[in-house]
């Protein structure tokens, strides 16, 4: 390295324009995708979601075809999803987590210092992203699943009832979800902490309140979030308790912004 | 220009930054001087809308850094050196900051050629030594040619070379008119880099004043002379207009050089042990300028062996 001095000021003037959302979103989208976890997860969810229902379908096909398996062939045909959510709310958090892990959100909010531009950059590279990321899975998922069903003529087509809204319900549902860790991380400032807390959340607080009696448990399964907002990913559910897709979605969808909003106030006041 | 106006900063019961004003006027360098905890990341971090002042406020050229269009053409910063991703490589780190500001892609090489970083453009900045972290930040500092460059500690963790770099690049940049303000808690370095002195210590303004005066101000030297017989040493000193006060058998004199007093002792055939002139240090000057506004006083040596 040459220690050099500076050269002499420049002169050419500076384009017009701000710091303002489009910016913003520009340098979000850089910085998503010049880090190597962005890549892994993208990879990993797409690896999970279209592997794993592939697998899954391998297998029951022949007893759903059988008629030995009584559980509905919908239900089967985004399976992997269960597994790929994980890689979204790790994303998801990501997204904020490793900023404050770093120091890096010191760089962002110089760069940007008006917090709501920095959300609302963040939160729409992030769910674009996710949105794409989990429609490619859940499509993937089905070509491969659905050549095993097909096989023992019990396919699948886009056009049978649900299952195009399943494709699209996948994507809404991974970008609702790390929108969800999104937020969380923003309040804990901890990766580790929010992804667990998140995925406790979907995984274990979701099959938990399953077993607490009466209606008072019925009714916290449909509302937890993750039983909420994933039934608009699956054709058929192995759940009949659940919300109807858009219902539920919409649950989830207004969940996870009552969440981003309490993140939204914190982060304003916070000191970087 | 930056001016800071009774800003406050108060975390819980503790105060950080007490009601501190000041201006660092452009074409000059300001050095912001103080020992560690001395309030001087909080302030600059203040200017730059990271921390919001509890009372008071802070504008560049006339507004709050939060009401800059594109704050990196208007400020630019280098606060902590490790404000980045590892796993980004450097040229990636100033792609996303200039695009964030509008700034075109190309003065991102501009200005990895600018601190001697281009031939390692493409490494993950995880790798940087600090040293490199450090012109990686000064990079980011002056991509988006500012106006105002605030720079926080920039020589921690530098070679020599590295430390001389900074001296100059921060010199070139006040003699191009910018307004210049760089924090350091070591009064050498600020003595050589800085026209202008902002001292601060707890959180108060201890002094601020151009370097020049406050080296004449506190770096005092007088000419010691021991002599058996002061008394008369020091009547004869006197009456020649020297200042002379009077320790044990030793004198110290000021307003008259030691060629001087030792002539006018030769003169009287006055016996001298010893003539020496003694210089106190920028360095003890500070030190006895901001003495109880350390925060973690360390006990001195000298009580320690004794």
């Amino acid at each position: 390295m040459t220690a050099q001095t500076l050269t002499p000021p420049r002169t050419a003037a500076a384009p017009p324009g701000g710091a303002g959302l489009p910016r913003a979103l520009h340098a979000e989208w850089i910085k998503l995708w010049t880090v190597r976890s962005t890549g892994w997860s993208v990879a990993a969810m797409v690896a999970l979601g279209a592997g794993l229902t592939t697998l899954v379908c391998a297998l029951v096909a022949p007893e759903l075809a059988g008629g030995q398996e009584s559980e509905p062939i919908g239900a089967f045909i985004t399976w992997g999803l269960l597994f790929a959510q994980v890689t979204a709310v790790v994303l998801g958090a990501l997204t904020v987590t490793a900023e404050y892990g770093t120091g890096m959100i010191r760089a962002t909010l110089a760069a940007t210092p008006r917090r709501g531009t920095v959300l609302a950059a963040k939160a729409l590279v992030l769910s674009g992203t996710l949105f794409v990321a989990g429609v490619v899975t859940a499509f993937l998922g089905w070509l491969g699943g659905n050549a095993f069903l097909s096989a023992e003529g019990i396919g699948i087509s886009l056009g049978d009832d649900g299952m195009l809204r399943s494709l699209l319900g996948s994507g809404l549902y991974m970008a609702g979800l790390g929108l969800l860790a999104m937020a969380v991380g923003l309040l804990l400032r901890s990766t580790a902490a929010a992804v667990s807390v998140v995925l406790a959340l979907v995984f274990l607080v979701g099959n938990l309140v399953m077993l607490l009696p009466g209606s008072l448990g019925e009714w916290l399964t449909k509302l937890m979030p993750g039983n909420a907002g994933s039934r608009i990913a699956m054709p058929e559910s192995f759940n009949p308790l659940l919300l109807d897709p858009w219902p539920g979605f919409a649950v989830f969808a207004a969940e996870v912004a009552v969440v981003l909003a309490v993140a939204a106030v914190t982060f304003s006041r916070r000191d970087a | 220009m930056i001016v800071a106006s009774v800003l406050t900063k108060r975390y819980g019961e503790r105060v950080a930054v007490d009601r501190v004003s000041f201006t660092v006027r452009p074409g000059r360098v300001t050095g912001f001087l103080g020992p560690n905890g001395a309030g001087k990341s909080t302030t600059m971090r203040m200017i730059i809308g990271l921390d919001r002042p509890t009372e008071g406020s802070v504008t560049v050229d006339g507004i709050r850094y939060l009401d800059c269009p594109a704050p990196l053409r208007a400020v630019g910063a280098l606060l902590e050196a490790r404000a980045l991703h590892p796993g980004r490589t450097a040229w990636a780190h100033l792609r996303w900051m200039a695009a964030s500001n509008g700034i075109p892609a190309s003065r991102v090489d501009e200005v990895l050629g600018l601190v001697g970083l281009e031939a390692v453009a493409g490494q993950r900045v995880g790798r940087f030594s600090l040293g490199m972290g450090q012109r990686l930040g000064i990079a980011a500092a002056l991509l988006g040619d500012p106006p105002v460059v605030v720079l926080d500690e920039p020589v921690n963790g530098l070679d020599p070379e590295g430390i001389r770099w900074v001296r100059t690049l921060a010199r070139d940049l006040a003699a191009e008119g910018r307004t210049v303000l760089v924090s350091s808690h070591l009064m050498a370095e600020m003595a050589l880099t800085a026209d202008h002195l902002v001292v601060i210590g707890r959180g108060r303004v201890l002094a601020d004043l151009p370097t020049a005066d406050f080296i004449a101000e506190h770096a005092a030297s007088y000419v010691r002379v021991r002599t058996p017989q002061p008394g008369e040493l020091a009547e004869l000193l006197r009456r020649s207009g020297a200042d002379v006060t009077r320790e044990g058998d030793e004198l110290r004199v000021q307003g008259v050089d030691a060629a001087a007093t030792g002539e006018l002792a030769a003169g009287a055939g006055l016996v001298l042990h010893e003539l020496g002139l003694v210089r106190s240090s920028l360095e003890d000057a500070f030190m006895t300028l901001t003495a109880g506004s350390v925060e973690f006083a360390a006990a001195r040596p000298a009580e320690v062996t004794r």
